[in-house]
This record gives C-alpha cells, sequence and structure tokens, in this order.
C-alpha cells in the first residue's frame, strides 16, 4: 500500500514537471531582449524599459479588451486593446507592482522585477460567479460516445427506485432485463449479456465486485449519483473494453459554486416486505469552489410475500455512506471520495437444497416447502457483502483545450455467503472472498468545436483471497491479476448532420493463479497431460498448480451518425471486444446449493471474442417519437455454461455444469416509441425481441430474455398542475427458445423405485403485470419542497414465474407491492 | 508536451510493474471440507450373535487409494460408486449401527455421528425400503437416540426380514426437515445430506 501510494506521489511529481510546459506566465523574446540585456549589466536604476503584455482569458485563451493595467508604484493606467495588448514605456528597473482588472473578473496582482524590457502574458480567471458557467459547461454530462445513444435514467425514474437497486432501475430502458436470484438480488442483463459482460462504471471506474456470478448483485448504491447512463455496446472504451452486452455509467455532476447547502431526501415505505427505505443526501459548497458531499442510505426489508405465502427468508438489510470532498476551480479541479456499501441478503430458505432429488420435490410441489409467518430476520442462507471505495481524482485544464486527468482508486469487496450448516459450522460463511482492487487511471482529452480526442493509460492490480477458514472448497483460486493497457478514442463533426467515432484500447492480463485441484477431478479430466508442468505441491488428495495466464485483448469501435433531416437520425455502430475469460469460468470449483449443481471451470478457455453492430434509427414526427434499434452479436469463443454430466456421490446426485467456448449469434431488436397528446396524456411503449443460439448446433443459449413489451400511459391534469399519474402494464410473453437441459434422476416414492424427469429448462407461462403511480407536489415545506408518491406494482397481485429468476423452481414472483415515498428537496 | 503527458506515466507504470512483478507469494492454505459426509458405515449384528460386519459406503473421498486402474468405460457407469450388498439371513433379527464420517484427511478421519447426536431436532434418518423386499422393516433401535419432541432419530435400527428377498433400502440423512415422521422422503422436506442405495439381500 505504502508503495503505491508513493508511486502516486510519484506520478503527481511528474505531472508538476510537465506543468511546465503549460506555465501561464511564461516569458517571450522580445526584439529589444538583446539590447536591453546589455544595459541590465549596469546595476544602476534605469529608466527606459517596456512593459508589455496581453491579457488574455484564463478558459479559453480569447483576448481580453478594456482590462484596467495599473502600475501601482508609479499610478499609471493603461486599458488593454482589442487584441488584450497593452504597453507601458519608461519603466525604471527594480521591482513593480500591478493590478489587473476587468469587469468580469477578479482582479490579479502581480509582482515583477523588471531589468529588462518585457512582454508578458497575462491570464485573468472570470469572477466567482460567472465561473459558474464555465463549470457548468464542463460539468455537462458529455456523450459517452457521439455516435451512439445512451439511455439515461431521469431523476424520477432513479428515485421510483431508489429502494430496489440499481438493476431495478434500469429495466425500464427497452433492452434490459434483469437476471435474479430471489427477489433482491438483481443483475442487469443488456441484449442477453450480464455479468463480466456488462460494465458498471462508477466515479470513472469500473466496479469490481466479483461481478461474475449470477448471484452476485452489483455492490453499489444508485442513490450516491445523479446521473444514470447506459450504451447497449462496448462503446465506451474510455471505460472499458471487454464489455459486449453494455456500459452502465454512473456519475455525479458537479456541484454549484457558491455558499450554498442543499440536497434531497426520500423516505419510502412498501407494504410487501414491510420495509423502509431512507435515503438523504447533502452537499455544503463554497464560494471557493470547494464542496463536501454527503449521501447516506438505511434500507430495511422483512420477508417478501407472493400472492399467496410469505416468501421465507428473503429481506434484506443495506447501510451505505458516500463522502466527497472536493474543489473545483476553472482550471483544475480535484476530488477525493471514499464509500461504504453493507448489505444483507436472505436467501429464500426453501432454496436451499441438499441433492437433486430434492430439487425433483421443489419443483413439483406448487408451494416452496418451508413457509414461516413473516419475519424480520434475516437467517441462513444468506449473502452478507461489503465493498468499499476510496478514489482521489484530479484534472487540469490546459490553454489548448486540453484536459489532463488523474484518478486512483482502491475497491476492497468482501463477499460472505452462509448456507445452511451443521454443527460449529453454522456461523461460518461457505464462500468468503475478499477482492481488492487498484486502477491507477490517467488520461488526456482535447476538445476543439468539431471534433475530440480521448487517449489515456490504465493500470490495474486485482488480488483475490478466499479464506480457507470456511472449511469448504474454494470456489474462486487466490489470484492476482495485473492489467495495463491504453485506449485512444476519437469523434469528428464536420457538418452538423454528420458526426463520426473510432476508438480502441488495449490491454495486457496477466494473472497469477494458485488452485488446488482434487485429485479425482484431476485423473478423470487428464489434466496431467497439460498442467502437470504446474503442479507445486500436493496435500490432502489435491494439488496445488500455480499458473501464470496471460492475454492480449485488443477491442475496437468505430460509429457514424447522420442527421438525414431535421427530426430524423440514424446510426451505426460496430464494436469489435475482446475479452479475457473470468477467472470464475477457468477456475470455478464448487457447489451451487440453489440449483444442486457442481460448477467447473474450464483452465483452458481463450479469449472471447465478439462482433456488434446496432443501429439506431430515430424519427419524429410532430407529437410522435419512435426509435428502432436492432442489432446482431457475433461471438467467436463465446463462454457459455451447461450441464454436461451427473456426479454420483453419497450426497446424491449432482448435474455438472461445465464452462465452454462455442461459437454465438445474439440477434434482437429494441423498440420504443411514445405519443403526446395535446400535453395532457402521452403514451409510451418499450418493447424488445432478442434470440440467442449457438451457431454449429442451433442450440439456443440459456438465459435469453423472452420479448417484452411495457406500457404506460401518463396522465396530468391541466387544472391540477401538482399532480400527475401514471398507469403500466408489462407483458413478458413465455421464452419458447431454451436450451433443454432436463435430465432423469432416480427417486424412491412410497416403496417404488421411479424414474423421474428433472425439469430445469422449460422456461414459465406468459404473464401481465399492471401498476400505476400517482405524484404531487412540489409543494412548499417550510423552506423547502416537498413531493409526494403512491406507486403500486402488481396491483392484480398475480402469481407468476420469472424464467430468468435463479430460483423460479421454488416460489412465484412477488405480490402486490404499495410504496408510498415523501421526497424532500432541501 | 505529448512525450511529457504520456511517456513517464507509460515509464513510471511498467517500473512499477517491474517492481512488484505482480505474484501471489505465499501458497494458499489447502482448504478443509470439514462439512461433508464422505464415508457412512453400517456395523450390522445379528441379534444374539457378538459378530458385528461392517459395510462402508462411499463414493466422495476414496480418490487416495492408489489402485484406480479399472476399466475406464466402467467408470462412468458405475454411478452408485461400490456396490456393496448386505447379506442377511431369513427370519432373523439385526442390530445396525450408523456411523457417519468425513474421510477427506485420511489422517484426521472426523466422526460425526456424534454431532448429529447432539443435534437430534436438526436431523433425521429416514430408511425407504423399496416394495421388491417384501416381509422386510426397520424400526428404531431401544438405544437409539429420541428428539426432544420423542422422535427416532434412526441412527440405531434393528432390521427384521422374514422369507427370501432382495431389494434396496434407501438410507437418507436429512437436514433440518421439516417433519420428522413420514413414510416416503418428501414427507420429511429439509435438504439431503446423503442418499444411499442399500442393496439388502436376504437369504
Amino acid at each position: 500500500m505504502i508503495s503505491l501510494f508513493r508511486f502516486i506521489a510519484e506520478l503527481f511529481n511528474l505531472k508538476s514537471k510537465n506543468s511546465k510546459c503549460l506555465n501561464f506566465y511564461s516569458l517571450k523574446k522580445t526584439a529589444a531582449g538583446v539590447s536591453l540585456l546589455a544595459a541590465s549589466f549596469c546595476y544602476c536604476q534605469k529608466c527606459d524599459l517596456q512593459f508589455e503584455g496581453q491579457i488574455l482569458d484564463l478558459h479559453d485563451n480569447s483576448p481580453i479588451s478594456l482590462a484596467v493595467v495599473q502600475v501601482l508604484d508609479s499610478d499609471q493606467t493603461v486599458f488593454s486593446d482589442y487584441n488584450g495588448f497593452f504597453k507601458f514605456e519608461s519603466q525604471c528597473s527594480g521591482k513593480i507592482k500591478c493590478k489587473i482588472s476587468h469587469l468580469n473578473c477578479q482582479d490579479l496582482y502581480l509582482e515583477l522585477d523588471i531589468n529588462k524590457s518585457v512582454f508578458k502574458k497575462i491570464y485573468l480567471e472570470h469572477h466567482i460567479e460567472s465561473l459558474d458557467e464555465v463549470i457548468i459547461e464542463d460539468s455537462k454530462i458529455k456523450d459517452l460516445l457521439s455516435t451512439a445513444s445512451a439511455y439515461s435514467l431521469s431523476s424520477l425514474q432513479k428515485d421510483n427506485y431508489s429502494g430496489k437497486g440499481l438493476a431495478n432501475a434500469l429495466e425500464q430502458i427497452s433492452g434490459v432485463n434483469i437476471l435474479t436470484t430471489g427477489n433482491v438480488i438483481s443483475k442487469p442483463m443488456i441484449h442477453g449479456m450480464f455479468g463480466s459482460r456488462v460494465g458498471i462504471i462508477y466515479d470513472g471506474v469500473q466496479i469490481e465486485n466479483q461481478q461474475w456470478g449470477q448471484d452476485h448483485a452489483p455492490n453499489v448504491d444508485l442513490n450516491a449519483f445523479e446521473e444514470i447512463r447506459l450504451i447497449k455496446g462496448a462503446g465506451v472504451l474510455k471505460y472499458s473494453g471487454d464489455t459486449p452486452g453494455g456500459i452502465i455509467v454512473l456519475e455525479n455532476t458537479l456541484p454549484k459554486i457558491n455558499d450554498s447547502l442543499y440536497g434531497k431526501s426520500i423516505l419510502s415505505g412498501s407494504t410487501n416486505g414491510r420495509g423502509l427505505n431512507i435515503v438523504s443526501s447533502w452537499i455544503k459548497s463554497y464560494n471557493s469552489g470547494n464542496y463536501f458531499k454527503a449521501q447516506a442510505l438505511v434500507k430495511r426489508y422483512g420477508d417478501f410475500s407472493a400472492p399467496e405465502y410469505v416468501l421465507s427468508n428473503s429481506g434484506t438489510d443495506e447501510n451505505n455512506i458516500s463522502l466527497t470532498f472536493g474543489k473545483n476551480k476553472i482550471l483544475s479541479q480535484w476530488k477525493t471520495n471514499f464509500s461504504y456499501f453493507s448489505q444483507e441478503i436472505g436467501i429464500l430458505r426453501s432454496s436451499h437444497i441438499g441433492n437433486v432429488n430434492d430439487l425433483v420435490y421443489a419443483i413439483e410441489s406448487a408451494k416452496p416447502i418451508i413457509i414461516k409467518p413473516f419475519d424480520h430476520e434475516i437467517d441462513l442462507p444468506k449473502q452478507v457483502n461489503k465493498h468499499y471505495t476510496i478514489g482521489v481524482q484530479y484534472s487540469k485544464r490546459d490553454k489548448s483545450n486540453g484536459k489532463l486527468n488523474a484518478k486512483y482508486s482502491w475497491q476492497r469487496n468482501n463477499r460472505r455467503e452462509y448456507d445452511v450448516r451443521r454443527g460449529e459450522l453454522k456461523n461460518k460463511p461457505a464462500i468468503d472472498l475478499t477482492l481488492n482492487t487498484h486502477d491507477l487511471l490517467s488520461n488526456y482529452q482535447w476538445e476543439k468545436s468539431n471534433w475530440s480526442l480521448d487517449s489515456g493509460v490504465f493500470f490495474q492490480i486485482q488480488d483475490n483471497y478466499s479464506d480457507p477458514e470456511t472449511g469448504t472448497r474454494r470456489l474462486i483460486p487466490d489470484y492476482l491479476k495485473t492489467e495495463l493497457g491504453t485506449y485512444s478514442t476519437a469523434s469528428l463533426t464536420p457538418s452538423n448532420n454528420f458526426s463520426l467515432a473510432f476508438g480502441f484500447r488495449f490491454s495486457h492480463q496477466n494473472n497469477h493463479i494458485k488452485k488446488y485441484y482434487k485429485n479425482k477431478r484431476w485423473n478423470e479430466e487428464n489434466y496431467q497431460d497439460k498442467l502437470g508442468d504446474f503442479v507445486i505441491n500436493e496435500v490432502l488428495s489435491q494439488k496445488l498448480v500455480e499458473q501464470r495466464l496471460i492475454f492480449n485483448n485488443l477491442s475496437m469501435n468505430t460509429g457514424v451518425k447522420f442527421a438525414l433531416s431535421e427530426r430524423l437520425n440514424l446510426s451505426l455502430n460496430l464494436f469489435h471486444t475482446e475479452r479475457a475469460p473470468d477467472i470464475a469460468e477457468m477456475f470455478s470449483d464448487g457447489l451451487h446449493h440453489s440449483l444442486a449443481t457442481i460448477e467447473y471451470g474450464n483452465p483452458f478457455l481463450r479469449n472471447e471474442v465478439t462482433q456488434k453492430v446496432v443501429v439506431n434509427f430515430e424519427k419524429e414526427i410532430g407529437n410522435f417519437t419512435y426509435n428502432i434499434s436492432p442489432y446482431l452479436v457475433n461471438g467467436q469463443n463465446y463462454i457459455i455454461i451447461e450441464p454436461t454430466g451427473i456426479e454420483y456421490t453419497i450426497r446424491g446426485s449432482f448435474p455438472v455444469w461445465e464452462y465452454r467456448a462455442v461459437s454465438s449469434t445474439i440477434r434482437g431488436v429494441d423498440l420504443d416509441f411514445s405519443f403526446d397528446f395535446n400535453n395532457t396524456i402521452k403514451i409510451r411503449n418499450s418493447s424488445s425481441w432478442i434470440e440467442g443460439f449457438e451457431k454449429l448446433s442451433k442450440t439456443p443459449l440459456i438465459n435469453i430474455p423472452p420479448f417484452k413489451s411495457s406500457n404506460y400511459i401518463q396522465f396530468s391534469i391541466p387544472k391540477l398542475k401538482s399532480l400527475f399519474m401514471t398507469i403500466s402494464s408489462k407483458s413478458i410473453l413465455r421464452q419458447n427458445q431454451f436450451p433443454n437441459h432436463n435430465f432423469e434422476t432416480s427417486v424412491v416414492e412410497n416403496g417404488v423405485r421411479l424414474n423421474k424427469l428433472v425439469d430445469i429448462s422449460t422456461p414459465p407461462r406468459s404473464y401481465h403485470l399492471f401498476g400505476a403511480e400517482f405524484h404531487w407536489g412540489p409543494y412548499p415545506f417550510f423552506s423547502n419542497n416537498i413531493n409526494l408518491s403512491l406507486i403500486f406494482d402488481n396491483i392484480f397481485n398475480s402469481s407468476y414465474r420469472n424464467y430468468l429468476n435463479r430460483l423460479r423452481f421454488y416460489a412465484d414472483e412477488m405480490g402486490r407491492n404499495v410504496m408510498l415515498q415523501i421526497k424532500i428537496y432541501h | 508536451m505529448f512525450n511529457n503527458i504520456f511517456v513517464k506515466p507509460i515509464i513510471a507504470l511498467f517500473l512499477f510493474v517491474l517492481i512488484f512483478a505482480c505474484s501471489k507469494d505465499e501458497d494458499p492454505e489447502p482448504a478443509h471440507e470439514e462439512e461433508i459426509v464422505t464415508l457412512v458405515t453400517l456395523e450390522v449384528s445379528k441379534v444374539g450373535s457378538s459378530e458385528t460386519i461392517k459395510y462402508n459406503f462411499e463414493v466422495e473421498g476414496h480418490d487416495h487409494d492408489d489402485h484406480e486402474e479399472e476399466e475406464e468405460d466402467d467408470d462412468h457407469d458405475d454411478h452408485d460408486g461400490e456396490h456393496t450388498e448386505i447379506e442377511l439371513e431369513a427370519n432373523s433379527s439385526y442390530n445396525v449401527s450408523m456411523f457417519i464420517y468425513n474421510d477427506t484427511d485420511p489422517n484426521n478421519i472426523e466422526n460425526i455421528t456424534q454431532e448429529i447426536i447432539e443435534e437430534k431436532d436438526e436431523h433425521q434418518v429416514f430408511y425407504a425400503i423399496t416394495d421388491e423386499l417384501s416381509g422386510f422393516s426397520i424400526e428404531p433401535a431401544s438405544d437409539d437416540t429420541v428428539d426432544s419432541n420423542g422422535n427416532s432419530l434412526y441412527i440405531k435400527t434393528t432390521w427384521t426380514t422374514t422369507g427370501e428377498t432382495s431389494g434396496d433400502v434407501v438410507g437418507y440423512l436429512i437436514h433440518e426437515p421439516t417433519q420428522k415422521t413420514g413414510t416416503t422422503r418428501t414427507d420429511f422436506g429439509g435438504a439431503t445430506d446423503f442418499e444411499i442405495d442399500f442393496e439388502v439381500h436376504v437369504e
């Protein structure tokens, strides 16, 4: 750690050396220089020197006219001319004091030691009030990619989901689905891809929270961010090059530059789960550009309920806090932040089973096997996740309108999964992984009126530690990953109706892994031939294998966007993505209790390569707007997990799932349209269709979302300005394209041995959900504003199961929920 | 300028990588699988006889044996592991005691039986007898463990045979059963800790 800090210090040191070339008070040779140099050999005071200069705007380098330049000692005053130039004749050598003032700028005092005639460029800073504009310009959320559409959540959309988590909030965008494990654990899925194929960028770095697992929800609080945007494609090479699904960017806008204290608090209470969610964020800003931001969330939910029964042990608790301290100035900004995310999630009790025959009973039973009365306790099985982030960020503008950024961030993620266990192991987690990630990034952005360029380097070091105290086999081995790379992106806008973007990102990844293989598995898979040389130890019928795996990835994208007419936009983006296989995909080794499956990684996987084409067609006809976006993903070495056999142990039988690389195709189309009837009624629809299959065998890929269509009708009554309401309906059809992974198992029932089909493949039937939202406000409330919302989900309390829920074999989804939300802007 | 902005940080980064060489220095400790059942032993003795026969059932954890030179093809089909048959005489009673072990570490074989007896309310052994085994019954023995609600745990049982027959007895250890009595596996709920087919021959 210490050495890392030293390194950062060194880097900043380098930066400050760099800044010599950006020195704002650089001297310029003057024609008279040589002669005056001679004159200055005489140490007596000379009074025939010239002091001239140019006054420039610090922010955009433009000349400032009519600035008052005063030599304080002699009380001489001149104005700068149209080009910012000024000139004082017959100055005496020695120190002079000057004052430069301008209507829009802060007064600048300058002390000069002149012993020859000088020419000086003087940069004036705007008044702090007008600095706001500069900052606003700077903080304006820039396009993530000029040729692809970014979908962003409105603050209402975000606030409605303040208690439900990031993935649920994003599901409002077409083409985004959520892959869930129960009711709380949900991860975003974009274009049928999830986990490591979807990047979540918060505060400029990718979140590293063991995102590979299907039951690993992102450990980030959406309430800590003001802007949530999503790009369906790997386009943002600045942040990540290995996420063909898409990228989710969580950002904060820069705070105001004046003395103020403001913020927002949201209090929500829900009937389902009888829970409470409190979010509060406060920003204290100062005239000087300093600011301090604090944000916290407290969430308590008990067992959720399906329409007919309580989902025992499905509650959740969450406590988050984030603190940011920074300073914004015209030319430089710095920011340091700390955040802590802590979550305890109950896993449906009935989903903890022993073997495949238990799974058969669970599938056959219409209700979960264990239903207990409602409570707020989180019992076993459960997950306890903690995520800490510390970041330091610095950016500096230069005269050529470039901006240099540097950022260091440390993330520490600890994941503990508790199973239902025996004896003294009861309170010991079965999985205890600690992932430490250090990121160091530096980039330089140039921006001109019709082009921009962004180029940078990044370095990551990641250490995973799997605690052996768990008394189970390590699901993920200990590893150390080092990644080093560079990227460049450019965009060109030659004319108003045409823009062009391209970029590349190269990364070199070095994984150092030490993993124990059980001899049984080692022999069955004939690992001796290929991995025998890497065995460094053998103990307890396990072999310790040390491997260093190197992956080089080159990802590229290019896109064009045409404005065919004023109201018709067409864009085309191509992404070539290379992704190194996850450690989990290569080395996972363990039992998943919820599906009674044994999961094995494949140590011989190679880079996954995908090409993705996304077309976006946007048209506006009067009050009618639509957006059609078809896409195609072509994957080579596309890594999937699928059953390969059954392992028989005295614990019973377990299907074995192994990772394998295939050639794949995913294609689909996202559709959004909206129609506005004279501002009182607004209709909106978002639909998405997708299919994915293995190229050779034409076998459909697993967990591809079925067709989904969401409709929203929004009413606002002109007489009641402070009320508007939305009625929504969501239709999700049955997924008919699924791989058949069913198998048979032998069970003894009432003395008769039977072969039973374990139907783990057939998707559940289609369903329709209705919801309603009522929003009142804002109303004045003391010196604040208050808004009220009443939100109904699954209003008809329908029972349904969701294909993308891993626990769909055990229980129905949540029933009706009524949420009351009070929002206060202070 | 380009040099200053890019080259120096890159050099610094490379130096950093070189200096730290990024290696996991210490070897990870081997994980002890503390919970799993790898060996179940039935000790069968005929009532009135002093002779006890031990039957071992294990699939996981027996790979430290070196004589794994069996035919490859058989390995895939032979999914019940070793076919150990329990030979019983007709018209007799047997005392059968179950012992449960974790022998992952051959130097430190763990006897889990005692732990299960201690947590008797959270465990249940159930024997499912297939219909082929006619005239065969299993009752809890008089010295069997009884949980706090008076349900026998079936760790110690008496097996009674009548005529000649053969068939399977499936033994289950159920963790946190929803119900402690029943006639078929589904009656108990809970999670299966082990499920073993005992092939019984009554001659």
